[in-house]
């Protein structure tokens, strides 16, 4: 359906995004992952026709939406990241402007309007200012905003950033029922991982422009399918003992939080008895000893050496 | 191109305060600021020779000839005590034949009572010396051989009968209201920044709305608003509080509407130099102020000489606007003598407004 083929995109010699490849078919959901500015947000702007890639190429059902950018308009509604609102207006008015633009009128105007605020839960204060609304509010708002032209292809991009988890869940739900009941499909950015598990069938991480790993979800975790990871707490910790877990052998990648200490290892390794002889060493006492089975989070640090909060 | 009218328009519904202020204030302005240049300046004068009830009588009755001032008697230590406290710009102390002014501050009006003053005592001084050389009252002598000398000066206007008559008064009314229609058309133009920073320009971009539609409803928003704002306050001037605009309303109008075109599209122009609405904030009401300074705008016709500050002043839709208001008004101009006015500004308009969206759309890519 829709296709990027090596896109990149540079501002004033910078690159921000670099030979990127994605693919989207019809009433798939999938996650662009990554940490704050890796590119999500260029990216999405360049799929959804707002700027002109660098260079490569975007096409929708093999028409080349960059010469045609109608192509992709026509069927898609964008939820930017900002809040793309008259704030001094009511939840109804902004939606019957924003219909408009859509050429939607009369009947079919009021009757977008009524479903897509049903939609995201704001019938009932459809007639409030958007100024009075919560945050969480403003942000349904903004999914609606996008939803009145009925579009077959949803781009979100970072639609959760500063809301309550109530809110939160409504907009997940509120996605998920757009994917699996009607259809659409979904191209979803983030930045927290487990909506974009909870919510999409395939992910694509990036990290400085680039796409470092694409799959399922079970195919990335397939990365680490020869590693453990292992939560250890501690009284103490010192630098030095880091130092030490770092150069035992089958160690890939350490963490410290607090006196919380997060390995990944190669399965086998026979960390444990290390771990012991080491803590005794340092004269350090183990609190507690966890094994856990890799995360995508921990995908992501196995990838680029940082937690996507870095 | 309708939408985003009915938009704009639904925003300045829920808050008009702002534009009612605005039109307000341009009402208010004119009448402080042309009232106060209109009424005349009382000014004291006193005397503190041996006989100075009679001195102070004389030049009284010769100082009050013209409507600009008053000359009214006063103590001389009150006028000096006024001085002092600087409650009044200039008293005169006259005395046989000659005087002294007594000024707090060096303001405008200081000089033209100067000139008056000057004039009226050069005046009498020729008369005196007439008489000392005739030996004999000849003052009502002149005053009859003046209303039938061989030479009579008579001033007429260009197509009538009618002398012109200039008042700044007029002139400060149309001044105030296109400095603040320039504020209202300002704010206006800024809505495209602030839509754009806000993300709402992108969701339009992406809906099938061409962008001439764009651009055109936001302009003709702010060109529609501003005119409301000018008619209304012609109506009031006009009917409501009697000044004379002369006959030609609709010419009037017609003037006002190529200065706000043309307006709008150096408002436009800063808008593409500028990346948010705060910045527009901070220079447009910083650079406006200075548009009727430049243009003359708030000084007689003329005042300004300086070749550079008249090139300048061509620059700006105001000093065209002014100069076919004040000929239409004071000289019963017709469409034909201020068209070359109206092209100025449309021209300046078409320029302005090019390069202010080729600067937003660059910005934008």
């Amino acid at each position: 359906m829709l296709e990027t083929i090596n896109l990149s995109k540079s501002f004033k010699g910078k690159k921000v995004v670099q030979d990127l490849n994605l693919y989207l078919a019809d009433g798939e959901s999938v996650g662009l992952l990554g940490p704050n500015g890796a590119g999500k947000s260029t990216t999405i702007s360049m799929i959804s026709t707002l700027i002109k890639p660098t260079s490569g190429r975007i096409t929708m059902n093999g028409v080349n939406a960059i010469a045609k950018p109608g192509e992709i308009r026509s069927v898609s509604g964008v939820v930017p990241q900002e809040l793309a609102l008259y704030q001094e207006l009511s939840a109804y008015e902004n939606l019957k402007f924003f219909g408009s633009i859509y050429k939607l009128r009369g009947k079919e105007l009021e009757k977008a309007i009524q479903q897509a605020l049903e939609f995201v839960g704001l019938d009932d204060r459809k007639k409030d200012l958007v100024k009075t609304y919560s945050g969480g509010m403003k942000r349904r708002l903004n999914i609606a905003a996008a939803l009145l032209h009925r579009p077959k292809i949803l781009i979100l991009d970072e639609p959760t950033v500063g809301i309550d988890p109530q809110s939160r869940n409504h907009i997940l739900e509120a996605v998920r029922a757009l994917n699996q009941t009607d259809g659409t499909t979904i191209l979803y950015t983030s930045h927290y991982m487990e909506e974009v598990e909870q919510l999409c069938d395939r992910l694509y991480i990036m990290d400085h422009g680039k796409v470092i790993a694409a799959g399922t979800k079970d195919e990335l975790l397939s990365i680490l399918s020869t590693e453990n990871k292992i939560k250890v707490e501690l009284n103490k910790l010192d630098e030095a003992f880091v130092e030490q877990v770092k150069t035992i052998e089958g160690v890939h990648k350490t963490e410290v939080t607090e006196l919380q200490l997060k390995i990944i290892a190669a399965k086998g390794s026979n960390l444990i008895s290390k771990l012991v002889h080491l803590t005794e060493q340092h004269q350090i006492q183990l609190l507690h000893f966890q094994t856990e089975t890799p995360s995508l989070e921990d995908v992501f640090l196995h990838l680029t050496g940082r937690t996507l909060r870095d | 191109m309708k939408n985003v009218l009915w938009v704009q328009f639904s925003k300045d519904k829920r808050n008009p305060l702002l534009v009612l202020l605005l039109i307000a204030g341009s009402i208010v302005a004119a009448i402080l600021f042309g009232g106060g240049i209109q009424s005349a300046t009382t000014v004291g004068i006193f005397s503190e020779e041996a006989d100075a009830a009679e001195i102070e009588d004389k030049w009284e009755a010769l100082l009050n000839t013209d409507d600009s001032f008053t000359f009214e008697i006063v103590e001389p230590e009150e006028a000096r005590e006024d001085i002092k406290k600087g409650n009044i710009d200039v008293a005169v102390k006259v005395m046989e034949d000659d005087y002294r002014l007594l000024v707090s501050k060096n303001m405008p009006t200081v000089s033209s009572v100067e000139r008056h003053v000057d004039k009226a005592f050069q005046q009498e001084a020729q008369i005196s010396a007439v008489e000392s050389q005739v030996g004999e009252d000849v003052r009502d002598e002149m005053e009859s051989y003046l209303e039938d000398a061989p030479f009579q000066l008579e001033a007429q206007g260009l197509d009538s009968e009618q002398i012109p008559t200039y008042n700044i008064r007029t002139q400060l009314l149309f001044s105030f209201t296109f400095l603040i229609s320039m504020f209202i058309l300002g704010f206006k133009v800024n809505n495209v920044t602030q839509d754009k920073v806000a993300g709402i320009w992108d969701r339009m971009i992406l809906s099938p709305m061409k962008k001439t539609g764009m651009y055109s409803g936001y302009l003709l928003y702010s060109f529609l608003i501003t005119m409301l704002q000018i008619v209304i306050v012609l109506i009031v001037f006009k009917y409501v509080l009697r000044y004379d605009v002369g006959d030609s309303l609709w010419l009037i109008i017609l003037i006002a509407a190529c200065f706000t075109f043309g307006m709008i599209s150096i408002a436009m122009l800063i808008t593409g130099f500028v990346r948010t609405p705060e910045q527009f904030y901070a220079i447009y009401p910083s650079v406006i102020p200075l548009i009727p300074l430049v243009s003359g705008a708030y000084m007689m016709p003329g005042t300004i000489t300086n070749s550079v500050l008249l090139f300048i002043a061509d620059l700006f839709p105001l000093a065209h606007a002014m100069e076919a208001i004040m000929s239409v008004v004071f000289y019963g101009a017709g469409l034909q003598d201020v068209m070359m006015s109206l092209l100025y500004m449309l021209l300046i308009g078409v320029v302005a407004m090019g390069l202010g969206i080729n600067l937003v759309e660059r910005r934008s890519s």
